[in-house]
Order: structure tokens, then C-alpha cells, then sequence
């Protein structure tokens, strides 16, 4: 399954995917073992340098960041109910023990995007997989939000949100033709989804005003119906194009109804009455007998992401993973 | 797809009046109400949103974006009532079928489409065949040269753009098949109405803010008073569909104002904004008349589907 990364220059997507990383390592070795992640190995050698980076206190480096165009995990759920069935049959590779599902992330250059939009046409393959992308997870900078309308991080949020709403309408507009493509060769499909998950990126440097004036505390609630009041009070403000598009999805005839919101936070060395100098540097929790020397970082929002996507994997709709499979089947035929 | 033709003098506001328009359409699909959604066609989105972006740092749509402006779809949808209780329910009340899609045309510069059309050029005819077949011209009438007459009384700002427009309208009317029940309904916005002489009020003796939009009696006699002095053929025109069954629809007003703060010897007049209840901001404009405008568009587009 393609999913979508959006995000802006320097709105944190590879320290995103680091700390995503991050937390599949520390989620996927834990007791329970009902998650597992195999990721190939192009992905896997930037993820752990990057994760290595955050271990030793520091963000990933510009260098590393241009070396990402398409980052790949497979996730693994297990299965209900064969959860429930003895450890050495539910081991067994017959029993398909985990429903996997496919993240890809890609890196596009606005210029791609912009191609697509102005000429509807998807030329390179890359726009062409990213458009196939049944979730779209859109990271917002926190650090951008502000209400001082005079400011550059003002004004860049007002293009971001326009880039992302025109981004989303495009995704919107490939999936409806789709669709209609399908039910015109008589195929019958179910009705176009897209999950979009937004992710609140350095959610720690969100300032206090801006909260007060919202009426917003700091920290996320608990509650899935208290969250997404929270994240779209946010969103209303600062992205209230995406927002709208977001909602319009269904009456384009592609819902987009199932949004999901996480915070994404990773603490820095502060050091009082002084400005850092240079690249702040990461905090790192201590040892302890479930792990320890990892960066400090908003793990329990991670793991409701990772989640999130196991309740996606049985919404799926069978051609996407049927198409999945068939591109597998594909990749492995000797050439 | 109903289509809804923009006219307006040079200068009077028709891409602030369509990004105005759009800023309305962001404010009410994003509102924790819920009760209004609206989806921007893909090729419409880039030069819609670059004014969004535009108005909402203060500056009216610069001649680049005007110049990219010609046609833009929307689709827009209003809950059902009564469907407001269950949340499945809720959902339900968006099905892309019981939306409406409209589609603005906008004509830059009416006198010289007009009068070239009058000349017969073939291939203004071409570009007009959507105008003539459209089910709503919104004629824009900048507020600022209302009432100002030369001192014999004769000649107007407007009288060029009131022959054109009264051109169009009586195109409009030709074009339409005898018999047709496809009304055409002229909808008047007024524009920088926060910049009207107060002379021109005073002189139709008219107070200085147009009855409230729900009463829609007194606020046709308001605007037709003003039209009257300064776009006399094309209210007469318009009037005329009582007389000779013509196909135009009952028309409606609506008068639209930007704050601004005024131009200084080197800057252009900056569009004020203001706080809104979420804390965030959008331009000091009358909101309230561009609401109902939308829910009058979207009357007119559910009505001409039917």
C-alpha cells in the first residue's frame, strides 16, 4: 500500500521517518510481538543511520536527507484470531500469521507536483505511485504556526496549505477518474477512499499564545473524538484550505471522512538564559530494563500511528492489494 | 453544470469579488458546524488558491493572478436537514450526488466583448456561446462611481458599461429558445460598498447601509434606486420580465466590502484584516452577504438541475 508523505521544507519528514523507525524497533521487540517490520534494504540502511544519528543526540544531516526519494517498510499485524492459537502452529508460515501492508514514503520536488497539477497529466513514475497512495499523511510544522500575520513563517504556512489542498484535490481527481474508469469497463469497485493522517510535527515548539487563543491545552486528549476536535481547531486556522478539501473529498465522490491526528514531538537540550548555538541536540532517556539511550520522543503517538494502519489494512480494498501482489509477482519473475 | 458569468467594469472587483467568493467557501468547509462542504475543480484550485493566499496576506489578487482567472468550478454542498443527530447519518448527508457543481465565467472586459460581438467577429461569438448559454450573470456594479454624474446631468461613468451590459442581457435573452423555461437569473453585487459617495445615497435618499440581507423587499428597492441613476438600461432590462415574459428570474443583490487601509506613496491600498473566533484571520469583508450569496447560487444551480 502507497502512502503519501507531505511535508514542507524543513518540516521535520526524515526526522518523521527516523523516530517512525524508532518506534517500530522498540514496538516490534516488545513482549506482546504482534507487530513485526521487515523494511528493504536501500530503506533500512538510511533509517538506521539516521536512527543511529538520534541515538548519539543529533537530527539527521542534510546529506542524509537528499539521499531520500522512497523509503519502504512492510509492516506486519498479527492476525486476531490466530493470535489465540498455540505458539508453535501460529508460527507456521501456512497459517500467513501476519496481514502485511506496504508503507512507502516518497520525497517529491514541488516541481513534480506542480507538473501534475497544471497538466493533469502523471508523466514521472514516481507522481504515478504517489497518486496511487491510499493514505496521505500530511505532517504540519508547529513551529510555522503563528498568528503574527507580518512574519515569514505566516506567510509560508498560507502556501504551504495551498500546496497541499491543490495536492490532495489532484490525489482526489486521479482516484475519482479511477473509479469512473473502472465502472465505465464494467468493473464493479467499491467507492474511492483515502485515509489521510496528519501529524502535528514539532508539536513542542508550538507556542503558549497560540494555544491560548485557541482555548487549547497543551497535549493531545485521549479520546479519538477529543483529538480530532483538538488537531482540526489547529488546522482550521493554519491550514484551512486542506481542511475544506479534506471535507470536499466526499463530495468529489472521494471520501476522506477517516482523517486520523498524531502529535509528533522530540525533546531538545535546553539550556537556560541561553540560545542554543548550532543544531540543538536530542535528549536521550536513560538506561532502563526496557531499553534505554533512545532519543526522548512522543513514542505512544508513534505506536497509535503504527495502529492506525492496522485497522487500514483490513479496509483495504482488494484490488490494491491484489495489484500489490501482482507487482511482487512481477518483481521476483527472473528478467 | 449551471453557469454563472462574472461581468464588471474595468477595475470594479471581479477576481477580489471570486477570491472573496473562495475565502468563504475555506471559512464555512472548515467550520466546526460542518454543515457546508465544497470541493475546487483541480484546474481551477491554482490561481483560486493564489488569491486566497493573496487576500489573506493583506494584498488584493495581483494582475498575474486576474490574468489567470477565466473559468472556475465548484462543487458545493449543504446538509440535509434533520440528519444532524447521528453521526452515520451525518456522514451520509455528503453523497457527491446531492451536490451541485457550478462553473463562473469570467468576462474581462464586457464593452469590448460586446461591441465585438455587435461587429458579428466570429470569434467572439465562439468565446460568448458559453456567456449566452448561461443560467446567471452576476453584474457587478462599482460602488465607487455611483451617483456621480457630469453637472448637466447627462453623462455618467458608467453609461458605457451600462449599454454593454444591457447589450449582453438582451443577447442573452435572444439566445434563449421562445418558450424556454430555463430562466436566467440576474444576481447585482455591488462592490467596495464600504467606498460608496455618500452624496449618491443621500441624493436617492437612501441610508448608509442597505437593509438587512433576510429582507429581501426593502433591500430590491434599495438597489434599484441606486440603479436606477447609474445603470438605468440595465435595470430597465431586467425589470422588463414582467412585461414581455422574457426569461430573466426575480434578480437579487448583494453588496460586498473590503476594509482596507488606505494606499501611502509607496504602497497599494492593503486589505485589513481581522481576528476571526478561532484565533485565526481573514479579510475585514462582509461576510454575511457572500454566505447568502452562496446559498443563492446554490438555489439557482439546484433549481436549474431539476
Amino acid at each position: 500500500m502507497p502512502c503519501a508523505l507531505l511535508g514542507d521544507r524543513a518540516s521535520g519528514k526524515t526526522t518523521f521517518l527516523g523516530l517512525l523507525y524508532a518506534a517500530q524497533v522498540k514496538y516490534g521487540t516488545g513482549v506482546q510481538d504482534d507487530f513485526r517490520f521487515h523494511a528493504p534494504m536501500g530503506s533500512l540502511n538510511l533509517m538506521s543511520a539516521v536512527y543511529e544519528g538520534m541515538k548519539d543526540a543529533r537530527f539527521p544531516s542534510a546529506t542524509l536527507k537528499e539521499e531520500i526519494t522512497e523509503l519502504g517498510f512492510i509492516f506486519g499485524y498479527l492476525r486476531k484470531v490466530v493470535g489465540k492459537l498455540p505458539y508453535y502452529i501460529r508460527n507456521q508460515n501456512w497459517v500467513r500469521p501476519f496481514s502485511t501492508l506496504r508503507f512507502s514514503a516518497y520525497d517529491v520536488s514541488g516541481e513534480d507536483i506542480e507538473e501534475f497539477i497544471e497538466t493533469g497529466i502523471a508523466s514521472r513514475p514516481l507522481i504515478q505511485q504517489l497518486l496511487k497512495s491510499v493514505v496521505v499523511v500530511v505532517l504540519v510544522d508547529c513551529s510555522k504556526m503563528t498568528t503574527e500575520i507580518d512574519t515569514p513563517a505566516y506567510k509560508k504556512m498560507l502556501r504551504y496549505d495551498s500546496t497541499v489542498a491543490k495536492l490532495l484535490v489532484a490525489f482526489q481527481t486521479y482516484k475519482k477518474q479511477e473509479y469512473d474508469r473502472l465502472k465505465d469497463s464494467g468493473v464493479k469497485a467499491d467507492a474511492p477512499r483515502i485515509y489521510p493522517a496528519f501529524v502535528l510535527s514539532k508539536f513542542d515548539t508550538l507556542r503558549d499564545d497560540v494555544l491560548a487563543r485557541l482555548g487549547l491545552h497543551r497535549g493531545f486528549p485521549e479520546n479519538k473524538r477529543a483529538r480530532k476536535d483538538y488537531a482540526e481547531a489547529l488546522l482550521r486556522v493554519f491550514v484551512p484550505q486542506t481542511l475544506s478539501q479534506i471535507r470536499g473529498g466526499k463530495i468529489a465522490g472521494v471520501s476522506m471522512d477517516k482523517a486520523a491526528y498524531f502529535l509528533s514531538w522530540v525533546r531538545t537540550e535546553q539550556h537556560e538564559g541561553m540560545e542554543p548555538v548550532g543544531q540543538p541536540r536530542i535528549v536521550r532517556t536513560g538506561f532502563a530494563p526496557e531499553g534505554g539511550g533512545e532519543p526522548d520522543f512522543s513514542y505512544d503517538e508513534y505506536v497509535e500511528f503504527i495502529e492506525h494502519f492496522r485497522d487500514i489494512a483490513h479496509k483495504i480494498p482488494d484490488e490494491v492489494l491484489e495489484a500489490e501482489r501482482f507487482q511482487a509477482q512481477a518483481l521476483a519473475r527472473p528478467a | 453544470m449551471p453557469h454563472v458569468v462574472i461581468v464588471g467594469d474595468r477595475e470594479s472587483g471581479k477576481a477580489t469579488f471570486l477570491s472573496l467568493l473562495y475565502a468563504t467557501q475555506v471559512k464555512s468547509g472548515s467550520d466546526a458546524s460542518d454543515a457546508f462542504r465544497f470541493h475546487a475543480d483541480v484546474d481551477s484550485l491554482d490561481e483560486i488558491s493564489e488569491a486566497f493566499e493573496q487576500l489573506m496576506s493583506g494584498s488584493f489578487p495581483d494582475s498575474a493572478t486576474k490574468e489567470g482567472m477565466r473559468g472556475i468550478t465548484f462543487h458545493l454542498g449543504y446538509r440535509k436537514a434533520g440528519r444532524g443527530v447521528l453521526s452515520r447519518l451525518r456522514s451520509r448527508g455528503w453523497d457527491a450526488g446531492g451536490s451541485i457543481a457550478l462553473h463562473f465565467i469570467l468576462v474581462r472586459n464586457v464593452e469590448e466583448e460586446m461591441s465585438r460581438f455587435l461587429r458579428g467577429s466570429s470569434l467572439t461569438n465562439a468565446d460568448l456561446r458559453e456567456v449566452l448559454e448561461s443560467d446567471a450573470v452576476a453584474i457587478l456594479v462599482d460602488s465607487t462611481k455611483l451617483g456621480a454624474r457630469t453637472e448637466d446631468r447627462t453623462v455618467g461613468p458608467m453609461d458605457r458599461y451600462d449599454t454593454a451590459v444591457e447589450s449582453l442581457l438582451s443577447a442573452v435573452r435572444r439566445s434563449r429558445p421562445r418558450g424556454s423555461r430555463r430562466p436566467i437569473h440576474p444576481i447585482v453585487v455591488f462592490s467596495k460598498f464600504d467606498s460608496v459617495d455618500p452624496k449618491a445615497l443621500l441624493t436617492a435618499n437612501l441610508a448608509g447601509a442597505p437593509p438587512h440581507v433576510k429582507k429581501t423587499r426593502p433591500r430590491s428597492a434599495y438597489a434599484e434606486a441606486l440603479l436606477e441613476a447609474s445603470l438605468p438600461r440595465t435595470i430597465e432590462r431586467v425589470r422588463a420580465r414582467d412585461r414581455d415574459a422574457s426569461p430573466f428570474a426575480k434578480p437579487s443583490y448583494f453588496f460586498s466590502s473590503v476594509r482596507t487601509e488606505a494606499a501611502t506613496a509607496n504602497q497599494r491600498a492593503k486589505i485589513r484584516l481581522r481576528r476571526t473566533n478561532g484565533a485565526g484571520w481573514e479579510p475585514d469583508y462582509s461576510a454575511d452577504e457572500y454566505r447568502a450569496l452562496l446559498e443563492r447560487l446554490w438555489t439557482i444551480a439546484s433549481n436549474a438541475g431539476e
